[in-house]
């Protein structure tokens, strides 16, 4: 066939046309969402630390000495200039000299969050060297509860994988010491020490733990820690408070995968150290290069048998079984993250102590201490000089057939200050699985520890997560799954999804290695299935699962793959099945009751009973039964039985149960709301939709927390909240007056003037956007005009950002778009590669209609009007539609799929979701892609072409606190939505959340200011304010429950019957505008028969 | 009798108002009415009453927030005159009533006497996995697995596989599919406790009737089964009937599980969701109650005449 000139040439146009349009790259517009992909590509390339260590392993360390790295002031401020003095002097343990010689880290914005140390070394000091951090934790405005975390860079790269996860802890400690008078023999070592626990009724309830100090000249000292309970004798958390302190900190691994400190190799030139900001700001006073041992075999640790000789040759011997110190797991001394707390526990009858008819505090780790690098802290001292045994108390039933790993450091007396391992067997200290409790002396499962302790010194025992032994065991399988993930997503890309089972794709010619990782596998696991069941052994239902997995990857890599697309969908739930275990193995976590000092001399009996026998604990079950009829769940924390005349406010809130006692502890805790106003809140645990009836029997509460931005509105219109704003008809007088009248204790929690509405909700605490959900047009007091009333304040904001798989697209070469049409760009390459795009239309199609300009009401400037015509027939709107339409009908995006489980297998790289519920679900439920993904501000629309977008604006909507109409106490009430909705207690709130849920309860709040103290980090947080700034929101006028309902109509026909979209949507539009008229009517608003009648367009 | 029953003239009928008649029927048989007490004030409470409530509502503009305003029957005007939407769903719900309600009824007779027919044990074995669907609660919600709209759907998957479609088909949001799907939904769960009424109606046939009956000339199992199996039962029939009906107008719940709410393009739109329409996310409860009297009606009236259908039955 002969073409002609014209057509090679159109021909090569369209060709180079779809090459640019592939591969067209557009440069971010400005900072915050840009992720750097190189910097993604390199970590995924970097080596382990075990790799690391291979490459420096025959350096060989001579007469190294410490060397001290101090800043040199150029791009990050001190402490002595970042915060005036009364702030730095107000935290403990800084000094002016300390101040001004160490730097302020910050995570978000008070400072630079990058900082670099810059050193020369000469070439007599190369070597292998530890890196040690003497750090302060402080206590800033940026801080949450997070613990500290920076990522590595040694002469501006990580050095290997684990370096971008370097973790500093924090220390916590809780507020139950009730110490009245000093002890005036702090100095001496008591002669004896006793320690009891018990629980007190009456007037100073409580549960306490009292240690006895005898010194030598007759002086007894009694310490006194308290936990205190509520009136139905229900202990109550102790407030948790973090110690700022200075501490050394030696660089690891914060996976536990390694337990022996990080070793760096340095040239003798000169280096740099950097220090990234993921979480928390931190003060640094000097980094310091300690020398390795001269060889990489040599260990700075003793074996456990070593110290034991060391021990004999000193004479030590074992200490009588007379020398007893009883620590009640309960009251830590210190902890290491908020997560770790004191719970009440009444599964065992024996567990000390137990109360059928309430909950008391009794054991801990319940919640969250499983992770590797988390600790609890406790003080002893013991009367008796010489060798000790260490008894605990424990339930270890999570794992079935697996043990778990705790690291026991010590500190005190000869151990020093700093909390150091004893000898090299302690990081395996091990805790068998069975599903009761045990009480056992504490071993490596070879030996039972002894530790030589001295009479009447402050010891403090550091009871670590680790993984020990099972380290690189588990190590290994995480390695396995990302070889095994890599070859899914080689044959996803190969074959799609769901291949065709019949058809032979010569997998043996195309991917051989993926057939011969497959084999080497299925080895790999099955031979760590057995080493598990050596060291475990057992062969408990977890460790089957390897097998499982060996099984079937053998099976997929046996005869050239014939079996690959057969089994290529087992494979993908398997992968999942693979990342909980390896989830599950490194959250080892077990309760604990107690921990005994017990001289070495005790025997078997001096253990604490591990299970009551059969009648006792059946006679506390019974009991236990009994009493749940008759506790009052509404009581929980109640501090004090309300009487009639302290003022109290009625508070209902439809959220969890976990949520509703937070909000009970925030009311009640010291300096909190309760606290300093002396108004009582009943808070009440309703079921959602329980406030309608309620307000229809007259029985409805006087503050209503979390209600959906619809509702509000559905309720105000009807004349059920009250209207905030002040100037509303509906209004009382009194009511109006509230808001607009000075207010001291509001001011004192806003810290603005007076507290009027107008100062307590502005723009600084909260977004437009929000404000425009819960805000419609109401007669004003004088009933001539419209004004705008406000019903509510903002509690939580909901937005859709876009979560991306940056391992993926960093592999096909793409960046995070930036616009639709870098999405579009980016279509063609994605399903070459099988994958899509996750976008859920409805919601898209209002983001549109903003972004390009558009608005989903007309005439919203007029409060006589606003609401009276829908937006959607205007030009832009079309557009709007048509665009999102063509999205699903030519681009073939998905309309129902499960983006969390395509994100986690790979197939959708990009899903726009709720930035909370998303970021939620991918932490709990893909933990294997843990570190692989990150979310930005969704992609704009950009009219011109120019590759910046005009308008990135996505949806917010909000749940509002509202008071009622009926409200016994408007000062009261308003004074508790203000509290409620402040940054502090949003913050404090979240932040709890996270504390007792973990990460995967991220809390959505409304108050902007209230998200720099969250537990996001700097990059997460950059990334939502930068979309916090692009918020557009729909109103809820009266009838707007018709649109979304239309549009969906409208949209389907689209999509189902190939209709034009805008003559689809145009369709709709009168019906959408009669059912607003008449809903109008039956409210009394202005309406608009046609649009000729409205008053702005005649004349 | 006794002598004390003799001096005394027993009170006639005609000698009394109603009133005073009643009252005395009532006294004489007290015993009854205190035994039937508990249900017919719980009874009074909770579905007399409502009903009256809900009909007196119908007259007004109650929003549930509040106090109603008396309209009259402007109600009822704006339904059948000024309501697209109600006569599309009036026309759904008469399909659904036309093809589930008769469909559903001879199914569960047609199955029930066949597993009759089965030997006790199998029949034992047989007779749940009949009944399962409609005990399970919302186990029809499976349904919404095998149409699922993603392409990893089973029906799509498999029609993706053999070729006959290229793009996933949203099943359960395009109106072409939607009202027959959810009709076959509904006569899968549809064998509920009708069916079991007939199993056990068929249990309690006298086998000494069919004997009789040959003696006297039956000619074959359908006169069997039409003068004597059928007349015999008929209370059970009457029952199924009821339930059938109730069911099949009462049909909503389903809709709004599988096709979200409300259906695409109003496509399977029901009077019971109608009803949640503007009872639910309106609040015009006044208007809501309207469409529950004019549904409660058309029952009844369906009921009465498959009443006088069913007497017919062995003539």
């Amino acid at each position: 066939m002969r073409k002609t000139v014209f057509q090679r040439i159109s021909a090569f146009l369209l060709a180079v046309l779809l090459m640019f349009g592939v591969t067209v790259n557009v440069s971010a517009d400005d900072s915050d969402g840009a992720v750097d992909f190189d910097s993604i590509s390199k970590l995924l390339d970097a080596d382990s630390y075990s790799v690391y260590k291979q490459t420096i392993s025959n350096i060989i360390n001579e007469n190294l000495s410490d060397v001290v790295i101090n800043y040199q002031m150029s791009d990050a401020k001190t402490v002595y200039d970042t915060f005036s003095k009364e702030e730095w002097s107000s935290w403990e343990g800084m000094t002016e000299e300390l101040a001004k010689e160490s730097v302020y880290l910050s995570s978000k914005d008070l400072g630079n969050t990058t900082v670099t140390w810059q050193f020369n070394l000469t070439s007599e000091q190369a070597g292998r060297y530890y890196i040690k951090i003497e750090y302060y934790s402080c206590n800033t405005s940026e801080s949450s509860i997070s613990s500290i975390e920076r990522k590595l860079y040694i002469d501006n790269e990580i050095p290997f994988s684990e370096a971008s996860y370097i973790t500093l802890t924090k220390y916590w400690t809780f507020n139950y010491s009730q110490n009245e008078e000093e002890n005036t023999h702090a100095s001496e070592k008591p002669v004896n020490t006793t320690v009891r626990y018990e629980t007190k009724k009456g007037d100073d309830a409580g549960y306490y733990k009292l240690v006895e100090k005898t010194y030598a000249d007759g002086y007894v000292y009694t310490e006194k820690y308290k936990i205190s309970q509520d009136i139905n004798g229900n202990s109550m958390a102790p407030e948790m408070v973090q110690v700022p302190l200075w501490q050394d900190y030696y660089c690891s691994d914060s996976t536990g995968y390694t337990n022996e400190n990080f070793q760096f190799y340095f040239t003798g030139t000169s280096h740099t150290i950097t220090l990234e900001a993921q979480k928390e700001p931190v003060v640094i006073r000097n980094i310091t290069l300690v020398p390795a041992p001269r060889t990489m075999e040599e260990t700075p640790l003793k074996s456990y048998d070593d110290l034991l000789k060391e021990y004999a040759d000193a004479g030590y011997t074992q200490a009588s079984g007379n020398s007893v110190y009883e620590i009640q797991a309960e009251f830590p001394n210190f902890v290491s993250d908020s997560s770790i707390y004191a719970s009440s526990d009444n599964s065992s009858s024996a567990n000390y102590p137990i109360d059928a008819s309430a909950q008391l505090y009794n054991v801990i780790g319940k919640n969250s201490y499983g992770t590797s690098g988390q600790w609890a802290a406790y003080t002893f001292t013991v009367n008796e000089t010489g060798l000790h045994k260490i008894a605990m108390r424990y339930k270890q039933s999570a794992l079935e057939g697996m043990y778990i790993c705790r690291t026991i450091k010590l500190s005190g007396g000869h151990y020093g200050d700093i909390p150091v391992v004893p000898f090299a067997e302690a990081y395996n200290t091990r805790f068998d699985y069975n599903k009761s409790w045990q009480s056992k002396y504490i071993g490596d499962g070879i030996n039972e520890f002894q530790f030589y302790f001295e009479a009447g010194v402050e010891y403090t025992i550091y009871v670590e997560v680790g993984l020990g032994s099972l380290a690189s065991l588990i190590s290994e399988v995480n390695d396995s799954l990302n070889l095994i993930n890599e070859c899914y997503l080689k044959i996803l890309q190969y074959t799609g999804n769901d291949p065709d089972k019949y058809r032979n794709y010569r997998f043996e010619a195309v991917m051989p290695e993926v057939l011969y990782h497959f084999q080497n596998e299925a080895i790999h696991l099955t031979d760590i299935s057995a080493r598990f069941e050596q060291l475990c052994g057992t062969k408990g239902s977890h460790i089957v699962t390897l097998d499982n997995v060996a099984r079937l990857i053998n099976e997929m890599g046996a005869e050239n793959g014939l079996k690959i697309a057969e089994d290529l969908s087992n494979l993908k739930s398997y992968l999942g099945t693979l990342g909980t275990w390896v989830n599950n193995s490194k959250t080892s976590s077990m309760v604990l009751d107690s921990i005994n000092i017990v001289g070495s001399q005790a025997t078997e009996d001096a253990l604490p009973r591990a299970n009551d026998n059969f009648f006792v604990s059946a006679w506390f079950e019974i009991k236990s039964f009994v009493y749940s009829f008759l506790t009052d769940y509404d009581e929980m924390g109640l501090t004090q039985i309300p009487d009639e005349n302290t003022p109290s406010i009625e508070v209902w809130l439809a959220l969890g149960r976990d949520q509703s006692q937070i909000w009970r502890s925030l009311i009640d805790s010291q300096g909190s709301y309760t606290d300093s106003t002396g108004i009582a809140v009943n808070l009440k645990l309703v079921t959602a939709g329980t406030l309608l009836p309620s307000i229809l029997a007259d029985k409805g509460p006087d503050v209503y927390m979390g209600l959906a931005s619809a509702d509000v509105i559905n309720y105000a219109i009807r004349d059920a909240i009250i209207g905030i704003s002040g100037n509303d008809k509906n209004n009382t007088e009194a009511e109006n007056a509230v808001f607009t009248t000075p207010n001291e204790y509001v001011a004192s929690v806003t810290g603005t003037a007076n507290g009027v509405f107008s100062e307590v909700v502005n723009d600084q605490t909260f977004t437009a956007a929000a404000m425009n959900t819960i805000t419609i047009p109401s007669k004003s007091v004088d009933g001539n005009s419209y004004v705008n009333v406000t019903y509510g304040i903002p509690m939580t904001m909901t937005f859709n950002m876009m979560f991306y798989r940056s391992d993926v697209l960093a592999r096909i070469g793409a960046s995070i778009p930036n616009t639709w049409d870098d999405v579009l760009a980016l279509l063609p390459v994605l399903q070459a590669n099988n994958m899509e795009v996750g976008l859920d239309y409805a919601s898209s199609i209002n983001v549109m209609i903003y972004q390009m300009g558009g608005s989903m009401w007309k005439y919203t400037d007029d409060p006589a009007y606003a609401g009276s015509r829908i937006g959607l027939d205007e030009n832009v709107a079309l557009e709007a539609f048509e665009y999102v339409c063509r999205l699903y009908t030519d681009y073939s995006f998905p309309v129902t799929y499960d983006a969390a489980n395509r994100f986690r297998t790979g197939e959708m790289p990009l899903v726009i979701g709720g930035y909370t519920a998303t970021y939620n679900q991918l932490t709990v439920y893909a933990t294997e892609i843990e570190g692989l993904w990150g979310f930005s501000r969704i992609p704009g629309y950009d009219r011109d072409g120019d590759g910046v977008p005009e308008n990135r604006d996505t949806i917010g909507d909000v749940t509002a606190t509202v008071m009622l109409h009926g409200c016994s106490d408007y000062n009261a009430a308003w004074e508790f939505m203000v509290w409620q909705t402040s940054s502090e207690i949003q913050s404090t709130y979240g932040n709890r959340m996270v504390a007792l849920i973990g990460p995967s309860a991220k809390y959505e709040t409304a108050n902007i200011n209230a998200i720099s103290g969250l537990s996001w980090t700097a990059s997460e947080y950059a990334a939502i304010m930068g979309q916090v700034e692009h918020l557009s929101s729909i109103t809820n006028y009266p009838g707007s429950y018709i649109i979304a309902r239309y549009v969906k109509f409208a949209f389907l026909a689209a999509y189902n019957n190939s209709e034009d979209p805008i003559d689809a949507i145009s369709n709709y539009i009168s019906a959408i505008n009669s059912e607003i008229s008449r809903k109008r009517q039956e409210f009394g608003l202005n309406t608009l028969e046609n649009d000729s009648d409205y008053p702005g367009l005649q004349g | 009798m006794s002598q004390k029953t003799a001096t005394k003239r027993p009170v006639q009928r005609s000698e009394m108002s109603k009133a005073q008649w009643t009252w005395k029927e009532i006294k004489r048989n007290k015993t009854a009415y205190f035994m039937v007490a508990p249900f017919m004030i719980l009874f009074i409470i909770f579905t007399v009453f409502p009903v009256v409530l809900s009909m007196v509502l119908s007259l007004t503009d109650f929003n549930m927030l509040q106090l109603p305003h008396w309209l009259g029957t402007e109600n009822f005007s704006r339904l059948f005159l000024d309501d697209e939407i109600f006569i599309l769903a009036c026309k759904n719900t008469l399909i659904f009533a036309a093809i589930t309600g008769p469909v559903s009824y001879l199914l569960s007779l047609i199955i029930a006497w066949f597993i009759n027919e089965l030997p006790p044990k199998i029949r034992a074995a047989v007779t749940p996995i009949f009944y399962a669907p409609s005990i399970s609660g919302q186990v029809y919600l499976i349904w919404k697995t095998l149409f699922s709209s993603d392409s990893y759907g089973w029906v799509n998957a498999t029609l993706m596989d053999l070729g006959f479609i290229s793009t996933p088909v949203l099943w359960f949001e395009d109106a072409d599919y939607v009202m027959g799907l959810c009709i076959v939904v509904a006569l899968w769960t549809s064998l509920g406790t009708a069916f079991l009424a007939f199993i056990a109606g068929f249990q309690t046939i006298d086998r000494s009737m069919y004997e009789a009956a040959a003696v006297d000339g039956i000619k074959n199992r359908w006169q069997e089964l039409w003068y004597i199996t059928l007349p015999t039962m008929r209370p059970q029939m009457m029952f199924g009937a009821v339930l059938s009906i109730t069911q099949s107008f009462g049909f909503g719940a389903i809709v709004t599980a599988l096709c979200g709410f409300p259906s695409v393009d109003y496509a399977a739109h029901t009077i019971m969701n109608h009803l949640d329409d503007y009872g639910g996310s309106r609040y015009e409860i006044g208007y809501a109650s309207a469409i529950a009297v004019v549904l409660f009606v058309v029952m009844i009236t369906c009921n009465i005449v498959i009443k006088r259908a069913l007497s017919k039955v062995g003539e």
